[in-house]
């Protein structure tokens, strides 16, 4: 295990060098995926480029059309704690942050390294599907943006290329008064876990009650983070009764593909998809129900 | 006793623990820590595959490499076996590996890296041979052999050996026909445990140095130094004499660090190299090559009458040892006294056998054996119950054993106290309402355990400024045990705790201890201390009564002083006065747990058939199954545990709720998962134990029925906390959803979509 240890002070400097070193260089953000991988020789990169120096790429900001923009190197633990989390229509993701790993995970652990991770069975993202996120990036063409379920493409492969750096996750602001989400996780303990299926669901309500967008998202039954788009179209333009819930909850079960493996019988998998898609859809219910929401 | 004040002022105390300070402030040295100038770094090649023919080795690549010292195989070693049971564990694999994980050669290099480099370098070729992965299929007559020439390995004559079953063993009596016969109902169920890994903090770890003159020192962590010393000079095939073993300090071992794990090829490589090697397991090793508690398949069939009695009952234990026996036959036989229970059984017939597969040699973790068969036995209880209409706690209390009734091997029982803990067990934990909510339920269950034997000796020395060293070659394993018997020390000799300073855990200066296994240190180590106290009393009041004229007898030892017939002397005085004129005030003393007399005609084979200074617990556990998710919340877990007489209040309900997070892992979660041989998780991310979420506060009641042999009637606390959470937690789950798993661990999975997937 050798590698150069970069460490630029602006992103300029740090697109240079990733322009430089393309597919040999990692760019380092809290390092607890990428150290294990590093560690266990899964990855050898020759560059190591840190990015905790260069300004501007940590903290959550509202942004002018009423979204918001997660620089990617937000801690964990910074998203489980602000305030634009802790209720409301963005609640999942705080939920999801809470219950990666544990407090020392979190602590370092950033929202950018999760979604470049692009792990199937990253907690972080179905929630952020289910908010409808984009991913920016900065290269040396400069600034696009990608929505977050067109830039995870498989387990570990994301849109981005060598030469550009995530800079932030952009969240838009929900497009109806009536909004609530949540985030629900299966593991065999209840904390550093990892998760044996995850749902995240957000439900946006029109005045006649009606749903006007429906989110559901899932981790860990196939490989990528699963947007379900049967079970939303059965929900949106519809009173989200107890009937249609269920009809989602088993339209979800069915559109995953999980694996065997040593967490789970795929069989559990889709079990617990089910078990989950429809228990987040009612919490979001609830939650409006509670005034809750945003 | 003699020349002791009456009131207890030491023991029965919540003392702060000797060792704890520099625990929690970090100044402890373990094992791991430990490097001495010039240490190299030891690793170990280990086989790929579960069952091979060696067709090459060959090292030249890996010896040539920069900073690469040292190079050891089996060509390099004495051709010996050596094991607890039965001596048929080689150092290095000869010929064939008998399971993926089996050491095959070690490097010793400036590095762990280069070591571990080194160990890739090696040109290893191997030809499969046919496996076998469980023991029952291992009993089969045309299942692969481990080991053809098992008829000339050495092993205790006890034992009863052929081919793939390392040990057969039996207890029997009563007339179990007639009674099967004669029974109102029968039932026969099979439960199944799996290869869980004791979890301790700190990798095995050892420091080995040669001295010029041929001796050699080992720091390391085992948890027993003498028989560590003993191995180690047969292996390396010199004098016992020449081998010091030193544990700095040890963080946990759970009866994983009881057997030669590092130590003898650090020892090895520093022989090869000259200079001090340090081998540490990483924790690929520790989940593929350490000593988990064994996977085992359990039969039970029980008999009752009409009121619920037990008549009779007959079961088999198939305990799989794994590639070598190790703890097996004795963790098989003990299966069968914790299958009777502590219920009386009037015809008995079980059987044992400890069976090699190519999976990983297992050990003795925490209580070995009595997770898997009170699994077992207080699951059935719970069916009985269910299946009569009784509540599961007076079906106990009408076949429990009460004092004076016989143990499984015909010997009296004394100090029997379960049907106290089940009551006080059941009252705190709300039994009367066993269902207080939709998907919430509680479970029962109780056990034995015995208070190992095995000899202890100490010196005890008085310094001139009256405070005492108890030098004893027992080993801190983290229980808090050697303070008890520090705690006992200052009793004796009536001193405060903070007056006594343990010292030892070195085979060259400390007198002989069986080590820290078997919840034995506290009640062994503390008599040989009450020994050596009487015999410091009276040395103490022969110096007083030479000073004063008066009578020995006159004189007792009370708050640091020897007092009696108007005269108040310091001890210190005494022992300053000694150095003048005596050698100084030096004590020496020995213990040994003698086995109680059993009835030989009902019992076969068996190498440890009948239990020390028992002890009798229960435990009562309230918990919720999400129906959706099959997760379990456990609200509320008590321990009703019958400690004889608490020395330390404190640390023994420190020993109960660690023991409950242990078997909450065994319950739930734990399981080192094989495909084909080989390990699936041998990580910490997938193999699953308990976080502090996981496990709910416990509440600790110490029940005090005293035992006639321990240190003011203490008995053995360290193993029995983890026995009885598998049985009462799955208790609970069939309380709480009508449906009962049978095997460990009792995941999720299982609950919702049953076994068998």
């Amino acid at each position: 295990m050798s590698f150069a240890l970069h460490r630029p002070t602006s992103l300029a400097a740090a697109l240079a060098l990733a322009a430089r070193h393309g597919a040999a260089a990692r760019f380092l953000a809290g390092g607890t995926d990428l150290v294990i991988q590093i560690r266990r020789g899964r990855l050898a990169p020759a560059h190591v480029i840190d990015l905790s120096a260069v300004p501007g790429l940590a903290g959550i900001a509202g942004t002018p059309e009423g979204g918001l923009r997660i620089g990617a190197l937000t801690t964990l633990k910074a998203i489980e704690r602000h305030p634009a989390f802790a209720g409301g229509a963005r609640r999942a993701l705080a939920e999801a942050a809470r219950v990666v790993g544990g407090h020392q995970v979190r602590n370092v652990g950033t929202l950018g390294g999760n979604v470049v991770n692009a792990s199937p069975a990253a907690d972080t993202l179905p929630a952020l599907l289910a908010l409808d996120a984009e991913a920016e990036l900065v290269g040396p063409g400069g600034t696009r943006r990608v929505p977050l379920d067109a830039f995870l493409l498989g387990p570990g492969r994301t849109d981005r290329a060598p030469e550009e750096v995530l800079t932030a996750i952009r969240l838009p602001p929900p497009p109806s008064a009536a909004s609530a989400s949540a985030f629900l996780k299966a593991g065999r303990r209840k904390a550093m876990e990892i998760s044996v299926v995850c749902a995240a669901a957000r439900l946006d309500l029109g005045a006649d009650g009606r749903c006007v967008a429906a989110r559901l998202a899932l981790g860990a039954v196939a490989p990528t983070t699963l947007r379900v788009r049967a079970a939303e179209a059965l929900l949106e333009g519809h009173v989200p009764d107890a009937g249609r819930l269920a009809a989602a909850a088993a339209a979800a079960a069915a559109a995953t593909r999980p694996l065997d493996d040593v967490r789970a019988s795929a069989r559990f998998r889709r079990h617990l998809a089910g078990v989950l898609a429809g228990r987040a859809l009612a919490a979001c219910l609830g939650r409006m129900g509670n005034g809750e929401a945003a | 006793m003699d020349g002791v004040a009456t009131e207890r002022r030491v023991v029965g105390r919540r003392l702060p623990r000797l060792d704890g300070a520099g625990k929690v402030t970090g100044r402890m040295v373990y094992a791991a820590d430990f490097a001495l100038p010039g240490m190299l770094h030891g690793k170990v090649l280990r086989s790929p595959l579960p069952h091979a023919r060696i067709r090459r080795l060959d090292v030249a690549a890996a010896r040539a490499m920069a900073g690469v010292r040292g190079i050891v195989t089996a060509a390099d070693v004495p051709a010996v076996r050596y094991g607890t049971a039965v001596r048929d564990t080689p150092v290095f694999a000869t010929d064939r590996v008998l399971f993926q994980g089996q050491a095959v050669a070690a490097v010793a290099a400036t590095t762990p890296e280069i070591a571990e480099a080194a160990c890739r370098a090696i040109a290893l070729e191997l030809d499969p041979l046919p496996a076998v992965f469980d023991a029952e299929a291992a009993l089969a007559p045309d299942a692969p052999l481990l080991h053809p020439d098992w008829a000339s390995y050495a092993a205790l004559p006890v034992l009863a050996r052929e081919g793939n079953i390392a040990a057969r063993a039996r207890m029997r009596h009563g007339d179990v026909e007639a009674a099967f016969a004669s029974a109102h109902r029968i039932y026969e169920h099979r439960f199944a445990t799996p290869l869980q890994h004791p979890g301790y903090t700190e990798p095995r770890a050892a420091v080995a140095a040669w001295e010029g003159d041929g001796r050699l020192t080992v720091w390391c962590n085992t948890q027993l130094p003498f028989d560590m010393q003993a191995v180690l000079a047969e292996i390396l095939d010199i004098p016992s004499g020449r081998v010091r073993v030193v544990v700095p300090g040890i963080g946990g071992g759970f009866g994983g660090k009881l057997r030669v794990g590092v130590e003898h090829y650090a020892a090895l490589l520093a022989r090869r190299t000259g200079r001090p090697v340090k081998v540490m397991t990483t924790t690929e090793e520790e989940l593929t090559a350490a000593y988990p508690r064994q996977a085992t398949t359990i039969t039970l069939r029980t008999a009752v009458d009409r009121e619920g009695r037990l008549l009779a009952r007959q079961g088999r234990v198939l305990l799989e040892c794994g590639a070598f026996a190790n703890s097996g036959p004795g963790s098989a036989a003990i299966c069968m006294q914790i299958l009777v229970g502590p219920y009386r059984t009037p015809a008995l017939d079980l059987e044992s056998l400890a069976v090699y597969t190519n999976r990983v040699a297992a050990g003795s973790f925490r209580a070995p054996a009595g997770p898997m068969a009170n699994f077992a036995v207080e699951s059935q209880m719970d069916i009985i119950a269910e299946d009569l209409g009784m509540d599961p706690l007076d079906l106990r209390l009408r076949n429990v054993v009460r004092e004076g009734d016989l143990g499984p091997a015909g010997e009296a029982l004394a100090g029997v106290s379960v049907a106290e803990c089940l009551e006080r067990a059941a009252e705190a934990i709300g039994w009367r309402e066993r269902r207080p909510a939709p998907n919430r339920g509680k479970g029962l269950a109780c056990s034995w355990w015995m208070t190992t034997g095995g000899s202890s000796g100490v010196f005890v020395r008085l310094a001139p400024d009256g405070t005492a060293t108890l030098v004893s070659g027992a080993v801190e394993i983290g229980t808090g045990a050697l303070t008890g018997a520090a705690q006992v020390l200052a009793e004796e000799l009536g001193l405060e705790l903070e007056d006594v300073r343990v010292a030892g855990a070195d085979t060259r200066d400390a007198p002989f201890d069986y080590g820290a296994q078997g919840s034995r240190t506290a009640f062994s180590v503390g008599n040989a201390a009450r020994v050596a106290a009487a015999e410091l009393r009276r040395q103490l009041c022969a110096l007083a009564a030479r000073r004063t004229g008066l009578p020995q007898e006159a004189f007792r030892l009370e708050r640091r002083a020897v007092v009696g017939g108007g005269h108040r002397i310091p001890i210190a005085d005494l022992a300053r006065e000694s150095q003048l004129s005596g050698g100084g005030l030096i004590a020496h003393g020995t213990y040994i747990n003698p086995a109680p007399p059993y009835d030989p005609t009902r019992v076969e084979n068996h190498p440890l058939p009948v239990f020390n200074a028992p002890s009798f617990h229960a435990h009562a556990v309230d918990l919720s199954v999400d129906p959706g998710t099959g997760e379990v919340t456990i609200h509320d877990y008590v321990v009703a545990q019958d400690v004889g007489f608490a020395i330390n209040p404190t640390w023994i309900e420190g020993q109960i709720e660690g023991g409950v997070a242990q078997g909450i892992g065994e319950a739930l979660s734990e399981e080192i998962v094989y495909r084909e041989g080989r390990v699936l998780n041998a990580n910490l991310t997938d193999y699953k134990m308990p976080t502090a979420q996981d496990v709910p506060r416990v509440r600790s009641i110490l029940v005090e029925c005293p035992s006639a042999a321990g240190p003011y009637g203490a008995k053995g606390v360290g193993e029995p906390p983890c026995i009885e959470p598998p049985a009462a937690i799955a208790n609970a789950i069939a309380a709480a959803t009508g449906r009962r798993v049978f095997s460990l661990p009792m995941t999720a999975e299982k609950i919702v979509l049953g076994e068998g997937g």
